[in-house]
């Protein structure tokens, strides 16, 4: 007789081990499976080149729900975030735009461009605050389901609506403005200045197969404003040892709590008996059994992977295979001999533990984009470089340093040739967009790692590669993520639940699916519950 | 005070003759001004070349509300629709085209030979479309609720949609939700796999408007412009003498309701007073004073050239600023000595009476789009052709044609050079581009004349030559359009209101605008 758990947790990314914390925290007995060596997902720190840590796949924090930092004491579970003190951006006749900490100096460099720009920048700054704070709202709620009749979704709508009436008509049309503008469009409403829209712009495309001009990105920008680290608004971060301390730290008080993970365990199938859900059966022949289930994993492996057709309703089998993941992200991961130096700001500087985001121009990253739609990956990819050795020393041997280049866009179907024949010829079109800016950048690598779409789905588990495990489109937001009627982290079958970032808010390291997916569960064990929760 | 009008419309598009007819119905004193020589602004006939006549904006009526019709009795004033059996005739590269007709049974027939389970999903599909479509028919003639003082008198139209959507049931209610802001390639590409037919059908998805078919949003578009359909193409219905008979129809029909129009008069000014406007002041300097001063104008025009920034809060001129405009549509004209032969079109007299379409996949568009999106126009553009004469002798003169071709992408804002300049460049390309599949049109051409976006600004007022007085962008609508907050027909100014296609629903031959910004007016009129 195999043991037997409360509830198990199928994937161990750090939406599965906070949901996995906050079940044990209510006393239930809670089991992690988790088919690779370490913990984490996406969340990872791996020692790829000796020496040399690699922030593998995500690289940088801010999203992170103070709530759940709280609940589990992640600081005492090692968890350290260190600033991400500024964003460069250089262009390409060798000067840049550079936005640090020191507001006056920035808004000082935004009038080398344009003064009126300088001066609407600190009314975008607050409009963007106040807005995402608004936004946030909606963060931390279960979405209701507007085809429901039920006192529990009319209260919840009634209060969502409550609290959008709340906003000021002026707010409240910026958030309309928001959920339907192109980031380009919406920028153009705000500056003048190219390379400040470009490179503001940027964070509203990434994640997503969409341009800078396409209607939704606007709602993108807003998701990536809505950073809080100790309660400090709008602050990226880095986690000291990369994100996947941000796993360890989670693992670790998931374990305090009495959660078991085992790694290197895959799971084959979800077992449901009489309509309920019995224990999962692992790839190795083996069965644990459980009340409750819970896949952290996507939409598409979490309903047409884990578990068997019969079990669901045709109606679901078919939305889901609609949702959209359409993966666009890859990454090329550095170990170098030496520090970067970059053309438009020579040698050492503080400018080399921020943000250096090659975005020069919206034409540049749209044209990215054009590629990519007709199924090339990008031939002057938009990359957000950090490099982590110089935030945190620990990451490379002393005088080395790892580089993380997040690059877009790089659409998981390729037109011509498959990824595995085209890894390099990606990797070098990145390093040579990256060498125009930083010219030693050739003679200082020791060893390169390219990930592809494709790296992301197999190595991970995100179908297509979707960093966000599935498209952040309009019309997979809110009550239709993953899909209609099930947007409340439930299933149609009994005590099989979602919590990872197919659910809602969606993707990041934000940690609220499986925050939100615990509390549902949780009431519907109708445990006694705590403070707090 | 008294007032020479109680109402006076500046303009006479086919939706400021739709709001005086409405008002003159109902007992007040109405007056039109119109700038032009001729009725209905876009949606006009107009005569280029002696003995050939053109729909010189709009070619056809599909969207037009079926209550206007019946309540302005507009038949009785000579209005008579032409249902054209081929809905649509898409001519494709290689060989035949895909001919989409009235009876869907006839359709399946040929999109079987492009595909055969696209055949099979077609009437379903139909069946889809007429069922979203139904919702957004509600919301067209509903006014957008106020925000900020919600209330039952207000709300109850936008209940009455709500309970439609309720009753699509819990599966197409979330269909609609979710489909709205999809980009039309997706909504498409889960129902289709012939490239012929997803072209065809999602070509309207971004007419008019500054995107591909890869952008959210143009979902809607497609939606929108398939109200009152059910065959799967979008609305479309002609008018018997032209596209100008309907503009005359409703001329008469206001008239008979007692409202006078005058063409050739231009309105120079609307003159505020306190935020209260009082009276318009004429070209020749006449001033005359309305208690409801009606703008058929698009915003821009209305507030910056006849009102005045001045008289405007610097917050409202900035979001009248932000209007996205936009305009990306070319329109030419043709007077031709025969009808062209199109390849592999056996039955021109059949085939060519609806809309000929060349667009054949949304790649070809969304590529279309790429040349616009950089300032450049479409070397390969999208068009939408008519062949008025086929179906209607009174175009041309026996034997000879009239075709009308829409074209996008041409933005307004060229990169290089200007309209003037690479107004023939654009000529060449749609002619060529229509010779490729009808290599005798060169031939044919007796007469030809191009409208540039530039020129629709400044022959037809059209800020930035926007067809629909303004992008039909997501954010662009309901209670955002013209401008967030301003939704309601009303203006800052008080006594001043809006009829336009810059006002909800939006642009094309739909009346919807004018009716509901007539209704509205006699609220405060009472």
């Amino acid at each position: 007789m195999p043991n037997k758990y409360d509830a198990i947790i199928i994937g161990g990314g750090h939406n599965g081990l906070i949901n996995a914390a906050y079940l044990a925290r209510a006393g239930l007995k809670v089991l992690v499976l988790e088919q690779r060596y370490l913990v984490g997902g996406a969340t990872v720190t791996e020692e790829l080149y000796p020496g040399f840590k690699y922030t593998v796949f995500s690289y940088v924090v801010s999203l992170m729900r103070p709530e759940i930092i709280r609940d589990l004491d992640l600081p005492r579970h090692g968890l350290t975030v260190l600033p991400l003190e500024s964003t460069l951006t250089p262009l390409s006749d060798g000067t840049c735009l550079y936005r640090d900490n020191d507001h006056y100096r920035t808004l000082r460099d935004i009038a080398r461009f344009s003064q009126r720009d300088a001066e609407a920048y600190e009314d975008y700054g607050r409009t963007m605050l106040f807005m995402a704070k608004a936004v946030k709202y909606m963060l931390g709620i279960i979405p209701p389901d507007p085809t429901k009749i039920n006192p529990k979704d009319l209260f919840g709508l009634a209060g969502l609506g409550k609290h959008l009436l709340g906003l000021s008509e002026e707010n409240l049309h910026m958030l309309i403005k928001l959920m339907t503008m192109s980031s380009a469009d919406f920028l153009e409403q705000w500056f003048e200045t190219d390379v400040l829209k470009a490179t503001l712009a940027a964070s509203g495309i990434i994640g997503t197969f969409l341009g800078p001009r396409s209607p939704g990105t606007a709602y993108v920008l807003l998701h990536h404003y809505m950073g809080e680290i100790d309660g400090n608004f709008r602050t990226w971060g880095f986690a000291k040892g990369g994100t996947g301390a941000i796993a360890d730290a989670i693992a670790s008080a998931a374990r305090e709590l009495g959660v078991e993970i085992q790694t290197e365990t895959a799971v084959e199938k979800v077992m449901v008996k009489g309509g309920k859900v019995a224990g999962v059966a692992l790839k190795n022949g083996n069965e644990f059994l459980s009340d409750v289930v819970v896949s952290s994993l996507d939409p598409n492996m979490t309903f047409l992977k884990l578990i068997d057709a019969e079990h669901l309703p045709v109606d679901l089998l078919a939305s889901i295979k609609k949702f959209k993941f359409n993966g666009s992200s890859g990454k090329v991961n550095l170990a170098l001999d030496a520090a970067p130096d970059l053309k438009c700001m020579p040698g050492y500087g503080p400018h080399l533990r921020g943000a250096i985001s090659i975005s020069p121009s919206v034409d540049y990253l749209e044209r990215a984009y054009d590629d990519a739609k007709y199924g090339n990956f990008s031939q002057k990819p938009y990359i957000d470089i950090i490099i982590p050795s110089m935030i945190d020393p620990d990451m490379a041997p002393p005088g080395k340093h790892v580089m993380s280049c997040f690059v877009q866009y790089a659409p998981y179907n390729l037109k011509e040739g498959t990824w595995e024949e085209r890894r390099e010829e990606f990797g070098d079109t990145v390093i040579n967009t990256v060498a125009e800016y930083i010219p030693n950048l050739k003679d200082i690598i020791l060893h390169r790692q390219v990930i592809t779409p494709l790296d992301i789905e197999q190595t991970i588990g995100l179908s297509q590669g979707n960093i966000f495990a599935g498209e952040l489109s309009l019309s997979q937001l809110f009550f239709l993520r993953p899909a209609a009627g099930i947007a409340k982290y439930r299933t149609p079958v009994k005590n099989y639940y979602q919590c990872g970032s197919g659910t809602h808010p969606g993707g990041g390291i934000m940690g609220a699916p499986g925050r939100l997916a615990a509390m549902e569960i949780l009431k519907d064990l109708r445990k006694p519950r705590r403070e707090g929760q | 005070m008294s007032y020479n009008y109680d109402a006076i419309i500046i303009g006479a598009g086919h939706n400021g003759l739709v709001t005086a007819a409405f008002l003159a119905k109902a007992g007040k004193k109405v007056l039109v001004l119109e700038r032009r020589q001729c009725l209905g602004g876009a949606a006009a006939t107009e005569e280029f070349f002696p003995g050939f006549k053109f729909n010189t904006g709009a070619h056809d009526a599909g969207l037009l509300l079926p209550e206007i019709v019946s309540k302005l009795d507009l038949q009785k004033y000579g209005l008579e629709f032409i249902d054209s059996q081929v809905e649509a005739c898409a001519l494709q590269p290689d060989g035949t085209p895909l001919t989409l007709w009235r009876d869907v049974k006839k359709s399946q027939e040929e999109i079987a030979h492009f595909s055969k389970t696209d055949a099979v999903k077609f009437p379903q599909f139909c069946q889809h479309l007429e069922q979203l479509t139904k919702v957004l028919a509600g919301v067209r003639t509903s006014t957008p609720p106020p925000v900020k003082d919600l209330n039952f008198r207000d709300l109850l139209p936008w209940i009455k949609s709500g309970l439609q959507l309720k009753r699509l049931g819990k599966q197409d209610m979330m269909a609609f939700l979710k489909v709205l802001p999809m980009p039309a390639i997706q909504f498409l590409d889960e129902w289709f796999e012939s490239d012929a037919l997803k072209g065809a059908i999602g070509a309207s998805g971004v007419t008019g408007s500054m995107q591909g078919p890869m952008a959210s949003g143009t979902t809607f578009m497609m939606l929108y412009h398939a109200i009152g359909s059910s065959c799967g193409f979008r609305a479309s219905k002609f008018v018997r003498g032209g596209m100008g008979q309907l503009s005359m129809a409703l001329a008469k029909a206001a008239k008979q309701h007692g409202a006078e129009i005058k063409t050739g008069v231009e309105v120079k000014q609307i003159v505020v007073n306190e935020y209260q406007a009082q009276s318009v002041v004429l070209a020749n300097g006449d001033e005359l004073s309305a208690q409801a001063i009606i703008s058929n104008a698009d915003p821009r025009r209305t507030f910056f050239d006849l009102v005045g920034a001045p008289n405007l809060g610097p917050q409202f001129n900035r979001m009248v600023k932000n209007i996205r405009f936009r305009g990306t549509t070319a329109k030419m004209n043709f007077a031709l000595s025969g009808l062209p032969k199109f390849k592999g079109v056996a039955n021109p007299g059949s085939q060519l009476s609806g809309h000929i379409i060349i667009c054949p996949s949304l790649e070809y568009l969304e590529r279309a789009y790429d040349d616009a999106k950089y300032g450049t126009f479409s070397k390969q553009p999208s068009l939408d052709i008519v062949l008025p004469s086929v179906l209607d002798s009174m175009f041309a003169p026996e034997g000879q044609h009239v075709m009308s071709v829409t074209m996008q992408y041409a933005p307004y804002r060229l990169k290089s050079g200007d309209w003037d300049e690479q107004k023939e460049k654009l000529a060449e390309v749609i002619i060529k581009t229509i010779s490729k599949y009808a290599p005798n049109f060169r031939k044919l051409i007796l007469h030809q004349h191009l409208l540039t976006p530039l020129d629709f600004e400044r022959d037809y007022g059209l800020t930035e030559g926007s067809i629909f007085h303004g992008q039909m962008g997501l954010d662009q609508l309901l209670l955002m359009r013209p401008v967030p907050g301003w939704g309601r027909y009303r203006t800052p100014v008080e006594n001043l209101y809006l009829c336009g296609a810059g006002t909800h629903p939006g642009g094309g031959v739909t009346g919807a605008p004018g009716y509901n910004a007539a209704r509205e007016v006699l609220k405060d009129l009472k």
